[in-house]
């Protein structure tokens, strides 16, 4: 039966309506002029934010004190939504065919004027300054789950295999990772059993849709519901009587030498758990393997088109095992760098960050380098919607939560230029 | 190398594809396999090279019984195959598609893309089939990709060459060429399996012409045979292979195209200001050489592609840069030169694919909701008219063969109320019968006063066609002649050589 599972359709640049780029300026312009509207004006005329940076749990190892740094809320914000409508305009006018970069910086500077507007003195908040460098440093620890989901996501899409499981196998990851540590105190035995109950559930995903060709998106969403149904039964039946199988060490930062004294961006970046570093490491890893590699290029052949890779002898089958297999560890991993982060696993403490991966996995264009732009955008974003809860703005936090989804919405309507996922992407595959 | 089929048969569910089907081919020997659209070829070919697995029956490669797991296995074995479609990634390079399983490597199993490049340009180089290797494939019009997969055959020296219709789109230098190819690799011992519909190329380079209908070897004879006989062979009834036109009464133009400008993927201005009229009654060919803009011209007047300026009048509307729905609703009949990628959902039923554009209309909608009986019944009554060869119309598209999938798109687009038809390649891959058939059905349609623009790589089917010819040459319209004209004198104009 090769010849009758779907061959790619591409859409060709052409095809791309320009209205739809027209579209992205004028949301990007509304979204400059809510800015201008809510953040400026919203702001009284002497109203003021302060900030600081220096780290506050670290503060005595760094050389370094920036003061404070107090602007006035009004013009400031004013100027931030001014340059949103700048570029929401220039990408009215010119319509260049590749807007995801002004759109994301319009969405980064969307999310500094809320978070100048939300502190500002006098102000509902009644905080006295924010800590940016904390801010960065909170926002890092989301934005390194959110890259391990979608790492996770890009090896499994390129070979055409949907992985919307991502967040169950963060569950597993989470809650056996907890179980280890506690029992060994050891992070790393912790990083390897969540990779492997991360592999075990990608391997439950690869069988069932490549053996017997199920939909991958309902086995997907099984696994998901299976993993915190089952972990709300362990957690219950094990963690609970005995609490010190889940005393929720957080894994200890190693700065980097020298880099950490870099001001702002080393306490965020080089003064991390070995989990970021690892992180990083993955993702390189991943963007040369899959883009530099004879092995990349094979994957990538089989999620476009797997009949012209088995035409040349590329196991279909053995690749898409291997790498959802591959997928689920990173996956498991991520959940492990969770539980190290946030302490005591509870339930339902993932709280949708799996989707959230997935998401950033879309806007990132099913590449590694994509996702960490995504990731940090949407970990920014998710870090505010707790810190404005405790800041005590009249807004609600739901409202911001849903920032990442509706930006990628506005990606995956093919808003933001052309979005292809690979061709096969989730259409099983089968052999004669 | 030798190669013997014993007693092949391959089964899709209760349909036989192929039945206890016996073959040889001998070390240098060019061996030509004929016959109907769905008689059983390219599952034959599959078979060979592992892409399908036979119910029963043996191969054997120099008296060796093989069994190939995979195709990877065939071509270390030394088979190389030109597939009837394409097995290429669209959004790979050339370089990349050739490699694709044998890539060269540097040192932690990087691609070695610089020796890749240089590999591509040699191998071009060798057999003459000019292509960039850096070129992506999905922005290369249909004939250069089927260079680009003769190349991936010819890239591992094999000593079984398969050729599923590798002539479909090329133009006939490029064929004579690689006829030339065909014919010096047979002089080195390789063996070749070439299938075509074209008979004069099995006349022409063909050793031995073996007949296959309905999944059985009808015959094997000799090259020698006229063609007329190789067709009645084939089809098992006599085939009128001359298109019998009455003399044309053109009316009012239904298409005008006013100095349209297109550009190709890659933002390069390849139509440089058309003009052209086709009138009612009439039909008007487009000749040219692959690649001189007829693609692009084709796609911008079915509103796939943007039309940078100028403008493209239908029936009187004007459809410059309207949605492609719009310009169908407007009259346009269009078979698009890719069939699988622009006409046809493979994944679909046949009947679903015959009603692609016309399902939102009465008689096969009703308020909103689909009316299945009139689906299946006009699927039913056009697989009959048009000889779609399929077990059920329900099955999905892509499971029929190729010819069969290029009847469906057509059967559609000839089935519905026309201002004006264009079609790219419209007998692309069809057998002789199947070429008569459309014909005939291009040209009664045409007497009934439809404009008809055809646009096509094989010179006959122009000259066979055309009440007049355009001849595009760089983006440009290098003249619009009778078909009295000589071959040579349009071979001319098609390189782009004026009238002295
Ligand atoms: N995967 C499949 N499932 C079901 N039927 C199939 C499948 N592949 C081929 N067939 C059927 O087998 C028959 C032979 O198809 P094949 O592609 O071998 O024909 P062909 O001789 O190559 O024709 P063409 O000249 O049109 O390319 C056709 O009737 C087709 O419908
Ligand atoms: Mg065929």
């Amino acid at each position: 039966m090769t010849d009758v599972a779907i061959t790619s359709t591409s859409t060709r640049s052409d095809v791309v309506p320009h209205g739809r780029t027209r579209a992205i300026g004028v949301l990007m312009i509304i979204v400059g002029v809510f800015s201008a509207w809510a953040f400026g004006l919203g702001s009284v005329a002497d109203a003021h934010s302060a900030f600081t940076f220096t780290p506050v749990n670290v503060s005595s190892a760094v050389p370094w004190s920036l003061g404070q740094l107090t602007v006035l809320t009004r013009p400031t914000n004013l100027v931030l939504a001014l340059l949103m409508i700048g570029l929401g305009v220039e990408v009215y006018v010119r319509r260049p065919s590749a807007p995801l970069v002004r759109f994301s910086i319009v969405a980064a500077l969307f999310l500094i004027a809320l978070l100048f507007w939300a502190c500002r003195t006098p102000g509902p908040a009644q905080v006295p300054f924010v800590n940016l460098t904390s801010v960065l440093i909170g926002s890092s620890a989301i934005a390194m789950v959110l890259i391990y989901g979608s790492l996770s996501g890009v090896m499994c899409e390129r070979a055409g295999v949907v992985n919307i499981a991502i967040e169950g196998q963060f569950i597993a990851g989470a809650f056996f990772g907890s179980m280890i540590d506690s029992t060994t105190h050891s992070f790393l035995l912790a990083a390897l059993v969540g990779a492997l109950s991360g592999a075990a559930l990608g391997w439950i995903l690869a069988f069932l849709a490549i053996r017997y060709l199920s939909d991958q998106i309902i086995v997907g969403v099984v696994i998901v519901t299976m993993m915190s149904g089952l972990s709300s039964y362990l957690n219950l039946q094990i963690l609970t009587p005995y609490p010190n199988l889940n005393v929720g060490n957080i894994a200890s930062n190693i700065g980097v030498p020298l880099l950490d004294k870099i001001p702002i961006i080393g306490p965020t970046l080089f003064n991390e758990s070995g989990f970021f570093y690892l992180m990083a490491v993955l993702v390189a890893a991943v963007s040369f393997a899959l883009f530099k590699t004879r092995w990349g290029l094979r994957v990538r052949a089989v999620g476009e088109h797997p009949q012209a890779a088995e035409s040349v002898g590329i196991n279909v089958a053995r690749t898409r095992y291997r790498n959802v297999v591959l997928g689920g560890t990173i996956a498991g991993v991520g959940g492990v760098a969770f539980m190290a982060t946030q302490g005591q696993f509870q339930v339902g403490y993932t709280s949708g960050l799996g989707y959230v991966a997935l998401a950033a996995l879309i806007f990132g264009r099913w590449k590694p380098s994509g996702a960490v732009v995504a990731s940090i955008i949407f970990g920014l974003s998710a870090y505010l919607v707790n810190a404005l809860q405790s800041y005590n703005v009249p807004l609600s936090s739901e409202i911001i939560g849903m920032f990442p989804y509706i930006i990628t919405i506005a990606v995956v309507a093919g808003l933001i230029g052309r979005v292809r996922p690979p061709a096969a992407d989730g259409v099983p595959y089968r052999r004669d | 190398m030798r190669v013997e089929l014993r007693g092949i048969t391959k089964r899709f569910g209760s349909f036989t594809a192929n039945d206890a089907i016996d073959l040889i081919v001998e070390p240098g020997q060019i061996h030509c396999l004929l016959g109907e659209n769905g008689a059983g070829k390219s599952t034959l070919m599959n078979i060979v090279f592992g892409l399908m697995r036979a119910d029963e029956g043996e191969i054997l490669l120099d008296n060796q019984p093989v069994r190939f797991s995979n195709s990877g296995d065939a071509v270390r074995r030394g088979i190389g195959m030109v597939h009837q479609h394409f097995m290429l990634v669209p959004v790979f390079s050339v370089a990349e598609n050739v490699v694709l399983g044998f890539e060269p490597t540097k040192s932690l199993g990087r691609l070695d893309r610089r020796r890749a490049h240089s590999e591509i340009r040699a191998l071009s180089e060798k057999f003459g089939l000019e292509v960039d290797p850096e070129a992506l494939v999905e922005n290369l019009p249909v004939g250069l990709q089927q260079r680009v997969e003769i190349l991936k055959a010819l890239s591992h020296d094999a000593e079984l060459l398969i050729l599923d219709e590798p002539t479909a789109v090329l133009t006939p230098q490029e064929i004579d060429s690689l006829m030339d190819i065909m014919r010096s690799l047979a002089d080195d011992g390789k063996s070749i399996l070439f299938i075509t519909h074209k008979l004069k190329e099995v006349r022409a380079v063909g050793d031995v012409i073996t007949v296959i209908r309905q999944g059985k070897i009808i015959d094997s004879v000799p090259p020698t045979r006229s063609e007329g006989e190789l067709a009645s062979l084939m089809v098992g009834r006599d085939v009128n292979l001359k298109v019998t036109k009455e003399a044309v009464h053109a009316g009012d133009p239904v298409l005008e195209l006013r100095d349209v400008v297109v550009r190709d993927d890659r933002g390069i201005t390849v139509v440089k200001g058309v003009s052209l009229d086709v009138r009612s009654g009439e039909i008007l060919a487009i000749a040219g050489v692959q690649g001189n803009g007829q693609t692009e011209l084709v796609e911008a007047i079915a509103g796939l592609r943007r039309v940078e300026s100028g403008t493209i009048t239908l029936g009187g509307r004007d459809v410059t840069n309207r949605t492609p729905r719009q310009i169908l609703d407007a009259g346009l009949g269009h078979v698009p030169e890719d069939r699988q990628r622009d006409g046809l959902v493979l994944s679909m039923s046949v009947e679903d694919n015959l009603v692609l554009n016309t399902s939102r209309r009465a008689p096969f909608a009703r308020r909103g909701t689909r009316n299945l009986a009139a689906v299946t019944a006009n699927a039913e009554e056009l697989a009959q008219r048009f000889d779609v060869r399929t077990t059920s119309v329900k099955s999905p598209t892509g499971s029929l063969s190729g010819g069969n999938q290029q009847k469906v798109i057509v059967a559609r687009e000839l089935s519905r109320p026309l201002t004006c038809f264009i079609a790219a390649q419209p007998t692309r891959g069809l057998d002789v019968g199947s070429i008569e058939y459309v014909h005939r059905q291009i040209v009664e349609q045409r007497n009934g006063g439809l404009g008809v623009l055809i646009v096509s790589s094989e010179l006959d089917e122009v000259l066979a066609l055309g009440d007049r010819i355009a001849v595009l040459f760089d983006g440009g319209v290098m003249g619009v002649v009778e078909p009295t004209m000589s071959r040579e004198e349009i071979g001319m104009l098609m390189a782009g050589v004026g009238p002295s």
